[in-house]
């Protein structure tokens, strides 16, 4: 996706601070200039903005089945961003949410295999979220440790593990997982019904979304009140400050990263056992990048993690609309993301640019 | 040339003239309708306390600050002094505390390029016949050929010095221009500063140092808080006590006499043994250190910037493990130190460069109050802020600087008052045995430097080793108990401040090779 790509170097190094405006004030702000750059393009390509934008409001928001996807597009991409989150707050740049959704994803699959109907589904569940979480953690313990280790960045060995996951899945659903009773696309056998995480009264919304935001109030009280938060803290605002104080920074980083992808494998698990119920390819495919882009949206902090992820989910879900009712290419949503996070980037402070 | 009389006449107007300066960065007024009066012929020193507002003066004399009301005028014709060109085409030239010079580059070179540059040519033959000419004539000796790399911090000075000359300087400013020099250096520069004034050129000295002021100045103006408290003086009219005061606005009380004997049968606070520290990319930064601090010893360590003390500093706080030797602190022998470790030990340390090196951005002092002793202010798996508060609070009344409250964004804070916040925290470490102080006053007025001279003795007399890294010379010998002197990474020598000469120290510090050429 473009977008994250743009994000890298303009923001990298850049420690989160609250200035000028005040942070819902700053993301409005942000995202209605972000609609006027991308009116006047709409303009350019002989689209009437306002029915435009009213048809993307009336066909998003008015029906139910819409706003259901939005939520359950935003439950994984809100653990993915709280994946960026809390390496954040330890300086470190994780750009491996998407490889450690599908770490967890294919983590908790292996755990549902594994036990193949022999427990029953509740506690199933509860053992492939605890596989997913595993799984993710891993896959965000191994950038830490060649981190450590090795000195190579973070930012670059969580970008390319992604398709190294990609990849791991890959294999097993063409070889090891296949199911031989599908059709023609490979993929994973699906799971059982009794492993499919509850829904929500008569819609598709599932547990995962309360999970998503449980998790995030989670982290946002460790970050407020523990002692962990608070170290994490000190090693992301200054490094050599941490080790001079005697904390153990290198457990700090990799606690950080690890916990991180905790976040991100428990995302996979809820996007299979909530909404995919099997591997396929194109799991979760794109949903990390969102998430990294939503975590620098809100500066990394968890609840607005949240509410960047809705957002931006808003944003993909109404790109339908784009493509039916104004003929707009369905990527042009892709456009509209992407001035959104240069729209919150051009409001934040400047000083984060002289880091 | 004869020397032109320092008493002006009525037909002969002043070489420079500022009246009523003042100076505003935001609302902090640096110069509050400050005049000074510079006449041909004479050395001037202004005087003030960190933050008084000397070099704020004086770069609005030189043209690198406009200033927001005054006037200044140039042998009696009013001057609109925009920048440092229009300062320079004035005959003003300004040498400042951190020399300007390209390390790589030659002696002519470097001269070359303060130089209006006519051609493509650079006349090398010509010019360094100008600077052999200019260094006889003032007294300032420099090997013309030498690469700058190479040369002492003093000879260094003495370069900028001639460049500002060649450029055809009258007025010669120097901001704190004895900072990094050892006596024997300070003492050449003031021969050269008295063969300009002989010359019929002025001198600007910026200083906070009196005994200096003394032994070179005709004339001082000493600026407090941005105002002028003495304009043009003549300093043998003065007591020490009157122009103390004068500068601080108050009495500074002496230092206590009495220093309690050290407690024995106790082991060194600090032990090294032949510790090297070998850089791959900055070379032999220490070589073969021995040295010992005893519990309720205060040792202080002398040297021109940059020859070994800040790595001594960094070894001694587990901060960077030695290539070889050991090192221990109060008796706990630790291979491989860490940061942890040490402190673990019973270290305590001032950074040399808080900003850098302890000052966490948007965390408030509390915050980084409680990264002393994080371990005992746990309350579950959170912080006891409520502790960590009062813990702060106590210390801060202990401390007696005036230290910033705790709830104030540290990073926020100016440089001096940074400095109280990392005085605060190092000095309520009362369960220390071991205390590192990089440069513990910089950037602290009078008052606030006796005051941790004062906490440093009361750390030594509560039997707590102190190692002290200075520039101070004088501060050294006020209060050391033993001098270490660093040259080159090795220690040259360790002496009793009592029995010592400082010009011994001064030869110390300048290798016995150095002081061959200082003293040409």
């Amino acid at each position: 996706m473009t977008a994250t790509s743009v994000a890298v170097p303009l923001t990298a190094g850049g420690s989160a601070r609250v200035d000028g405006l005040r942070g819902p004030a700053r993301l409005l702000a942000a995202f209605l200039t972000a609609l006027g750059l991308f009116a006047v393009l709409m303009l350019l390509k002989g689209v009437n903005p306002f029915s435009a934008y009213r048809d993307m409001f009336v066909s998003t928001f008015t029906d139910h089945n819409q706003v259901a996807g939005i939520l359950i597009r935003a439950t994984p991409i809100i653990l993915a961003g709280l994946a960026v989150a809390v390496p954040a707050r330890a300086g470190l740049i994780n750009v491996g949410g998407e490889g450690q959704l599908i770490v967890g994803g294919v983590a908790a699959m292996g755990v549902a295999l594994l036990i193949d109907g022999r427990l029953p589904g509740p506690i199933v569940l509860i053992l492939m979220a605890l596989g997913g979480a595993l799984g993710g953690g891993a896959w965000a313990g191994l950038a830490a440790f060649l981190r450590l280790q090795a000195g190579i960045a973070e930012s670059v060995t969580t970008l390319l593990l992604n398709y190294v996951a990609l990849d791991v899945m890959y294999f097993l659903i063409f070889d090891r997982w296949k199911d031989h009773k599908g059709s023609g696309q490979p993929a994973s056998r699906p799971l059982r019904a009794s492993e499919h995480l509850p829904l929500w009264a008569n819609t598709r919304v599932h547990l995962g979304l309360a999970v998503a935001v449980l998790v995030a109030l989670i982290v946002f009280a460790v970050f407020r009140t523990t002692s962990w938060g608070f170290r994490l803290q000190v090693v992301g605002g200054n490094a050599e400050a941490a080790r001079r104080a005697g904390l153990n920074v290198t457990g700090l980083v990799a606690s950080a990263m690890v916990v991180g992808g905790m976040c991100a494998g428990l995302g996979g698990f809820a996007q299979l056992a909530g909404a995919e119920f099997k591997l396929r390819s194109g799991f979760l495919a794109g949903y990390g990048y969102v998430g990294y882009l939503a975590s620098w949206l809100s500066r990394h902090r968890p609840i607005g993690v949240v509410l960047a992820c809705l957002l931006l989910s808003s944003i993909a879900i109404s790109g339908d609309s784009l493509q039916l009712d104004s003929k707009l290419p369905a990527a042009s949503v892709n456009v509209l993301m992407a001035l959104v996070l240069l729209g919150v980037l051009g409001f934040g402070k400047r000083r984060a640019a002289a880091v | 040339m004869q020397r032109v009389t320092s008493i002006p006449v009525a037909a002969d107007p002043p070489l420079l003239r500022a009246t009523g300066i003042t100076k505003r960065f935001g609302t902090v007024v640096a110069n509050d309708s400050v005049d000074l009066t510079i006449d041909h012929g004479e050395v001037h020193a202004v005087l003030g306390e960190n933050g008084a507002g000397k070099s704020t003066l004086m770069k609005v004399v030189f043209g690198l600050y406009p200033a927001d009301g005054g006037t200044i005028e140039v042998a009696g014709t009013s001057v609109a002094m925009t920048s440092p060109a229009v300062a320079r085409e004035h005959g003003i030239g300004m040498v400042f505390q951190d020399l300007r010079l390209v390390p790589a580059l030659t002696v002519v070179e470097n001269v070359a390029l303060s130089l209006p540059m006519k051609g493509l040519r650079l006349d090398r033959k010509t010019l360094t016949k100008n600077i052999v000419a200019a260094s006889e004539r003032f007294g300032l000796s420099v090997d013309p050929g030498a690469t700058v790399r190479d040369l002492s911090i003093g000879e260094r000075q003495r370069v900028e010095i001639l460049k500002v000359l060649l450029t055809g300087a009258r007025l010669v400013i120097l901001d704190e221009p004895t900072s990094v020099l050892a006596p024997q250096e300070v003492d050449h520069l003031f021969e050269g500063l008295r063969a300009l004034r002989d010359q019929g050129l002025s001198v600007v000295v910026i200083t906070h140092k009196l005994a200096e002021t003394r032994s070179i100045a005709d004339r001082i103006t000493v600026l407090r808080a941005g105002r002028l408290v003495m304009g043009g003086a003549d300093p043998k009219l003065h007591t020490d006590d009157v122009v103390i005061e004068a500068m601080v606005g108050r009495q500074v009380r002496p230092l206590a006499v009495a220093r309690p004997a050290p407690p024995v049968g106790r082991p060194p606070a600090l032990s090294m043994r032949n510790v090297s520290l070998h850089d791959s990319r900055r070379g032999t930064l220490l070589s073969s250190v021995s040295l010992d601090v005893q519990p309720g010893e205060l040792v202080g360590v002398a040297g021109v910037a940059g020859n070994g003390q800040l790595p001594l500093y960094e070894v001694a706080l587990g901060l960077r493990a030695p290539t070889s030797g050991s090192c221990s602190i109060a008796g706990t022998e630790i291979a491989n130190m860490t940061p942890r470790r040490a402190l673990a030990a019973g270290a305590v340390g001032i950074p040399e460069d808080p900003v850098r090196d302890a000052v966490v951005p948007g965390l408030s002092v509390h915050q980084h109050a409680a990264l002393d002793d994080l371990s005992s202010v746990r309350k579950g798996f959170g912080i006891d802020w409520n502790l960590v508060a009062s813990r702060y609070a106590e210390r801060n009344t202990a401390a007696d600087l005036r230290a910033a409250d705790g709830d104030r964004r540290l990073e926020h804070l100016s440089g001096g008052n940074i400095q109280r916040v990392m005085l605060v925290r190092a000095f309520g470490a009362t369960a220390a045995s071991l205390l590192v102080a990089a440069y513990p006053s910089r950037g602290l007025d009078i008052a606030a430097t006796r005051r941790t001279q004062e906490l440093l003795l009361e750390r030594r007399a509560a039997g707590c080793g102190v190692l002290f890294i200075s520039e101070d010379l004088d501060e050294l010998f006020e209060i050391s108990d033993r001098i270490v002197v660093l040259h080159a990474g090795e220690v040259a020598g360790i002496v009793d401040p009592s029995t010592t000469d400082r010009y011994e120290v001064g030869r110390l510090m300048l290798g016995a090779d150095d002081l061959v050429g200082a003293s040409t």
